[in-house]
């Protein structure tokens, strides 16, 4: 009986301190007041609207979303051949390459951000924009090679072979066999690139300049002068978007098989 | 009678490990040819190699008069039905049988297919996925798949050993029924010398990479020309001779209760229709089987026995 009362205690915990800011959050979005506080003043949508008016979220959340598909998308054409490349060849240095691909995520954001801005964007003249979308995408190519290799090893090499004997090319083969069976890992790597990068905040913040801004980092500046709830709001409905791709994709694919 | 397949001073290596060396074979136009080996021989090296899986380091490949040593597995004409199956998971039955057919773009697709099906029995499965598929049925479907692109040679990978025994015996006839049918070149991999014996129509037994016996399952089985190939076709006494030979005898060739030799009796076990004994002696290990009726020994008695001359098998080589 008492283990039964800790184990409901330890997940009450747990759960609270999960979902708990997300709750406040979403509270303190629904205020009818204009400082960001909770308990709310009052109930309203209005900071829900106001989201919408913002010029500036509009356009960092146009930003994000083009950083967070097309370098996703870059990442998976440089990852996914990687990938293939490092579990079928017995590639000198695979694990090297392998260590190297991993840096970004193992190296702290604030020191690639700071990197990349001093010792690639000023010296070599490259604008913000590009620097951004570079960096992005090596963020994101750790997650892309990782996962699809995951689903790759899983995939029985006789299966290309058979397909070989069959007529088809090499590429042929990868096209007709491989791709089809590892679809779901490279869904699974789009959805936690995307995530990723949309809610990269430490390398952004260093490349970032006028009129170029992510969404996150647009947040932060935003809060520096106006400490109103719809930065509140605005973090609700990011984390609504977030749970109903999460959710879509372990409806349609089955995330968590992959991550 | 020229050879239908020819492989000509072939050597086949993984890196720098040599697999296969200087192998010469020829099969003739459909005939069943089993490679039988104990696992790391170089028969299923050399079955890659004929598919074209595997570049030989040297020598030559043809298939029906043509050169296909540089030629790629595509291009070959060559079916393969792998252990795994290797079927696709991501496709029906119809559409893992209707692979290379669309590649080629034949016409008739769907009859085809459906007489592949048919040719295996499955014609009931074809909408089915795969991965609903039982073992043994995904292998007809395997089989159906390299069958339907109408190969000058199947190549089968251990076609029987991922199956249990009575599936066993139904996909032995079922193979020989289709090559009887189809009048199809056949080469099967195997580590198991009943499926050899019972299916092949010649057997090449394999050693460390080249072969050391090729004959028909008749003459492996009865005239072994070395130790080696007498312990595979199930001599299990094998003593060598004055002149580098030796001589071979199964165990019912042993004659147990008299004789100039003596033994102690480490092993006895009832098996139907005899007793399998196995026996220490000053010539090592003996196996002997008794007949039922005949006297019987417990363990730990001293025996006489006897390793009758004419009921030997004489062996070009002892090792």
């Amino acid at each position: 009986m008492n283990s039964r009362l800790s184990t409901w205690l330890i997940l009450g915990l747990t759960l609270t301190f999960l979902i708990g800011p997300f709750l406040i959050i979403i509270a303190a979005a629904l205020s009818a007041g204009n400082n960001l506080a909770f308990p709310p003043q009052g109930l309203s949508l209005k900071w829900f609207i106001k989201v919408f008016e913002i010029e500036s979220f509009r356009a960092s959340f146009g930003v994000s979303m083009f950083l967070a598909i097309f370098g996703t998308l870059v990442a998976l054409i440089l990852g996914v051949p990687a990938a293939y490349a490092m579990t079928r060849y017995n590639v000198p240095g695979a694990e090297f390459v392998k260590l190297i691909v991993s840096s970004p995520i193992i190296v702290p954001g604030i020191i690639v951000g700071l990197a990349l801005l001093r010792y690639f964007v000023i010296p070599l003249g490259i604008g913000i924009a590009p620097a951004l979308f570079l960096a992005h995408t090596a963020l994101i190519l750790p997650y892309a090679v990782r996962v699809v290799s995951a689903s790759m090893d899983n995939l029985r090499v006789d299966m290309e072979e058979a397909a070989l004997l069959l007529g088809c090319t090499r590429f042929g083969a990868f096209r007709r066999v491989v791709l089809p069976n590892i679809r779901g890992g490279i869904l699974a790597a789009f959805i936690l690139g995307f995530v990723t990068s949309f809610n990269q905040v430490p390398v952004s913040l260093f490349l970032s300049g006028p009129g170029i801004r992510t969404l996150p980092i647009d947040m932060i500046a935003y809060m520096e002068i106006n400490y109103d709830p719809s930065v509140a709001a605005l973090s609700a409905l990011l984390a609504f978007m977030s749970i109903a791709i999460v959710f879509a994709a372990e409806r349609f694919i089955g995330l968590s098989r992959y991550v | 009678m020229s050879d239908y397949v020819s492989l000509e001073n072939l050597t086949l290596a993984y890196g720098k490990s040599v697999a296969v060396e200087w192998l010469n074979l020829g099969i003739r136009k459909g005939e069943l040819i089993a490679l039988l080996g104990p696992s790391g021989c170089g028969k299923t090296t050399t079955m890659r190699a004929i598919a074209g899986l595997l570049s030989p380091k040297s020598g030559k490949i043809s298939i029906d008069g043509r050169d296909v040593t540089r030629l790629a597995p595509s291009r070959r004409e060559v079916g393969l039905v792998f252990q795994s199956y290797a079927l696709f998971p991501h496709l029906s039955v119809f559409e893992n049988v209707a692979f290379g057919l669309r590649l080629r773009r034949e016409k008739d697709l769907e009859a085809k297919v459906m007489a592949g099906l048919a040719t295996v029995g499955l014609t009931d499965f074809a909408k089915r996925m795969v991965p609903d598929l039982s073992g043994g049925q995904q292998q007809r479907v395997s089989l159906a798949r390299s069958l339907v692109m109408q190969p000058k040679v199947l190549l089968l990978d251990e076609p029987l050993s991922n199956l249990d025994a009575r599936l066993r015996l139904e996909m032995r006839s079922e193979l020989q029924r289709v090559q009887k049918e189809t009048g199809i070149t056949m080469v099967f991999v195997t580590h198991d010398q009943s499926e050899a014996l019972a299916l092949a129509d010649r057997i090449v037994l394999m050693r460390d990479g080249v072969i050391e016996q090729l004959g028909t399952p008749e003459e492996i089985y009865n005239t072994p020309v070395s130790g080696f190939a007498a312990d595979f076709m199930g001599f299990e006494t094998i003593l060598p001779d004055e002149n580098g030979g030796g001589l071979a005898w199964r165990p019912g060739a042993v004659v147990l209760g008299q004789g100039p030799h003596r033994g102690e009796v480490r092993g006895a076990s009832f098996a139907g229709e005899r007793r399998e004994y196995v026996l220490s002696s000053d010539l090592g290990v003996i196996k002997a089987d008794v007949p039922i009726g005949r006297d019987t020994y417990a363990i730990g008695a001293k025996v006489a026995f006897d390793l009758p001359r004419d009921a030997a098998v004489p062996l070009a080589r002892f090792r």
